[in-house]
C-alpha cells in the first residue's frame, strides 16, 4: 500500500467522525457509551501496514507505541495526517485530533488550540493525563508537522 | 483464622476515608501511609525542621537524634550487623546507581563478568549497563523457565564463569514471583561472587533478615513499605561499603578537604552527600515502627486469602490471561485480556475507579522475552480487602464486555 492509498482512505473516514461521530461523543451518557464509540472510532481508520510503522513517525512518550505519517501537499498548503495505535480508545482519540487538523493549512494549523477543542468535546481530561497514554505527545508532533513561519 | 483485622488496619489511612470509591491495586508503584508516617513527618516539620549533624542548636541536635534513630529502626528491621550499614538514599534506583558506580574499579575491572536476570527492573540493568559498557565489564543474563521463574541449572552454569557481582531482585515487579534468594545467595557465594539484591518489591512482603540471608547489599525504596517517596536504604556489608566510591560528594560525606586532595568521612556518612531527607527518613523509621506491630504473618496470610480470590474469580471471566503463578507470590497479578492492549483495559478500570498499572513496568527485557506488548498489573498490599477484589473482578469483567463487544 502506498502512502497516497492510505491517505486517500483515512480522509473519508475522518470527514466521517467529523461529521458523525463527534456529536455523539459530546453527548455520550456515560463512559460506556462514550469509550464504545471512540473504540469504533479507531476501527473506522485503515490500520496502518507493518512495514510503515517505522520508527521515525513512532510518538513517543507512549504506555502503547502509536504512528503518525504526515504530508504537507505544498501546490495546496494542507497537511493531512495517517495515524496508527496499539491500543484502541488511545486510537479513538487520536482520531479525533487528526479529524480537527485534517487538510489544515499551515497557518489553521499553527493556531489550532487542541486543548480548547477537547475541552468543547468534554475529553479533556484525557489530553492532561500523565504522558501515559501519548495524546500530549501526538498533539505535540503534530503541530511540529507545521513548518517554521 | 489469623487474628488480623483488616478493617482496624485499613482505618489507619486517611486516604482510604477521603476516597472511599477508589480500589487502589497500584501498590507496587507506591503505597498508602499509615497516619502514624503522615504524622510522624507533619510534626518534623511544623515543630523541629533542623538539618542534622551540624547545628549549633538543640533543635538540631533533636533532629539528628530523631534521624539517627530511624537508622536503628532500620538496621534492626532488616537485622544488620551495625547500624553503619544502613546508608539512606532516595530509594532503590539511587541506592542500585551507588553500587554499581561504586563497584567500578575498586571491585570491577576491565574484562570482569556480572551476573543479572531476565525479570529485572530496567533501575537493576541500566546502572549497571552504563559503568559496565564503559569499563569494559561483560553482562549476562540468568534466563527464566518456562514457568517463569529463573532457571537455576542456568544461572549455575552461568556462575561457573566466575562473575565478580550478581544482582537479582527479591520479587518480580511485574510477576510478584519470590525468588529463591536464600539458595541464590547461597550459590553466587559459593563461586565467590558479591551478591546485590534488589528489595523493593520484596522488602514489604517479608521482613528481610541481613544475617541470615548473607547477602552484600539490599536495597529498597521507602514508599514501597507504607513510607514517604524519596526515602531509600542501601543496606552493606561494612567491607564492601568501604570499597564503594562515593557516586555524589559533598556535604556531610567529607572530613578535609583541600584543592590538593580531600579525605572522606567514616560510614554511614561517607556514602551521603549533601542534607539528607530528613523529614523522610523519620517518616519511614515511623513506617516500620508501625507495621512491626503487627505479625508479619497474618499480613502474609491476609495477602495470599487476597490472591486466592482474585485468581479464582479470573478463572471466571473469558479471555483472561494471566501471566503471574499464584504460588511463591508476592501479591502482584500481571494480567491481559486476550489480545487487547492492556492500557485499554487499565482506561476501562480507570473509569470504574480501580487504580492498577499497564504497560512494560520498567522490566522490558522481560516483557520482550514474554513476547507481549505489556500487562495490568494488580498489586494487592495487606490494606486491601476481599471487597476490593470483588470489585476489581467486575470492573474487569465489565472491561472484557466492552472490549469484546
Amino acid at each position: 500500500m502506498t502512502l497516497e492509498q492510505l491517505l486517500a482512505d483515512t480522509k473519508p473516514a475522518l470527514q466521517e467522525i467529523q461529521t458523525r461521530d463527534l456529536a455523539d461523543i459530546q453527548q455520550a451518557s456515560d463512559w460506556q457509551a462514550k469509550y464504545r464509540i471512540l473504540m469504533q472510532l479507531g476501527k473506522k481508520l485503515p490500520p496502518m501496514p507493518e512495514k510503515m510503522k517505522q520508527q521515525e513517525w513512532l510518538v513517543k512518550g507512549c504506555e502503547s507505541r502509536a504512528w503518525l505519517m504526515h504530508y504537507h501537499d505544498k501546490s495546496t498548503d494542507k497537511h493531512y495526517f495517517i495515524l496508527d495505535s496499539e491500543a484502541r480508545i488511545v486510537k479513538g482519540l487520536m482520531a479525533i485530533m487528526l479529524c480537527l487538523v485534517n487538510g489544515m493549512s499551515s497557518a489553521e494549523l499553527a493556531k489550532f488550540d487542541l486543548c480548547h477543542k477537547f475541552d468543547q468535546l468534554n475529553l479533556k481530561p484525557y489530553l492532561s493525563q500523565s504522558r501515559g497514554n501519548g495524546l500530549t505527545a501526538m498533539a505535540e508532533k503534530i503541530k511540529a508537522c507545521c513548518p517554521a513561519a | 483464622m489469623s487474628g488480623f483485622d483488616v478493617q482496624q488496619f485499613r482505618s489507619q489511612f486517611t486516604f482510604f476515608q477521603l476516597q472511599p470509591d477508589w480500589v487502589y491495586l497500584d501498590n507496587a508503584a507506591t503505597m498508602h501511609k499509615p497516619k502514624a508516617v503522615t504524622d510522624a513527618v507533619q510534626r518534623f516539620y511544623q515543630q523541629q525542621n533542623s538539618n542534622v549533624h551540624r547545628g549549633a542548636h538543640q533543635l538540631s541536635q533533636r533532629a539528628t537524634t530523631e534521624f539517627e534513630q530511624a537508622r536503628d529502626i532500620v538496621a534492626s528491621f532488616i537485622n544488620a550487623k551495625h547500624r553503619h550499614e544502613i546508608i539512606f538514599t532516595s530509594g532503590a534506583t539511587a541506592a542500585l546507581n551507588q553500587i554499581a558506580f561504586g563497584l567500578m574499579h575498586t571491585v570491577l575491572q576491565p574484562g570482569d563478568r556480572i551476573l543479572l536476570t531476565q525479570l529485572e527492573h530496567h533501575a537493576n540493568i541500566v546502572p549497571w549497563q552504563l559503568h559496565c559498557q564503559r569499563h569494559g565489564i561483560h553482562i549476562d543474563v540468568v534466563p527464566l523457565n518456562s514457568s517463569l521463574q529463573l532457571d537455576l541449572a542456568a544461572y549455575q552454569q552461568l556462575l561457573l564463569q566466575k562473575p565478580k557481582v550478581v544482582s537479582f531482585s527479591h520479587v518480580s515487579n511485574v510477576l510478584g514471583h519470590i525468588q529463591p534468594v536464600q539458595q541464590m545467595v547461597a550459590m553466587a557465594k559459593a563461586a565467590g561472587a558479591i551478591t546485590v539484591i534488589d528489595g523493593a518489591q520484596g522488602v514489604v512482603y517479608q521482613q528481610p533478615d541481613m544475617q541470615q540471608l548473607d547477602c552484600d547489599f539490599y536495597v529498597f525504596s521507602g514508599h514501597k513499605i507504607y513510607g514517604p517517596t524519596g526515602t531509600g536504604v542501601l543496606y552493606g556489608k561494612t567491607a564492601l561499603l568501604e570499597q564503594l566510591t562515593p557516586l555524589l560528594a559533598g556535604g556531610e560525606m567529607i572530613e578535609q578537604v583541600s584543592f590538593v586532595n580531600t579525605t572522606f568521612n567514616k560510614l554511614p556518612f561517607r556514602l551521603e552527600a549533601g542534607t539528607p531527607n530528613i523529614a523522610g527518613v523519620i517518616g519511614l523509621g515511623a513506617a516500620l515502627q508501625w507495621i512491626q506491630q503487627y505479625n508479619n504473618n497474618d499480613l502474609i496470610q491476609h495477602k495470599s486469602l487476597l490472591l486466592k480470590a482474585f485468581f479464582s474469580g479470573l478463572a471466571q471471566i473469558k479471555g483472561v490471561d494471566i501471566l503471574s503463578m499464584p504460588v511463591h507470590n508476592a501479591g502482584i497479578v500481571a494480567l491481559n485480556v486476550d489480545s487487547e492492549h492492556p492500557s485499554d483495559v487499565a482506561a476501562m478500570l480507570d473509569q470504574q475507579q480501580v487504580a492498577v498499572r499497564s504497560g512494560q513496568h520498567c522490566a522490558m527485557p522481560l516483557f520482550s522475552y514474554l513476547a507481549r506488548p505489556g500487562a495490568v498489573r494488580c498489586a494487592f498490599a495487606a490494606y486491601n480487602t476481599l471487597d476490593d477484589v470483588n470489585r476489581c473482578l467486575l470492573a474487569l469483567e465489565q472491561a472484557v464486555e466492552i472490549l469484546t463487544a
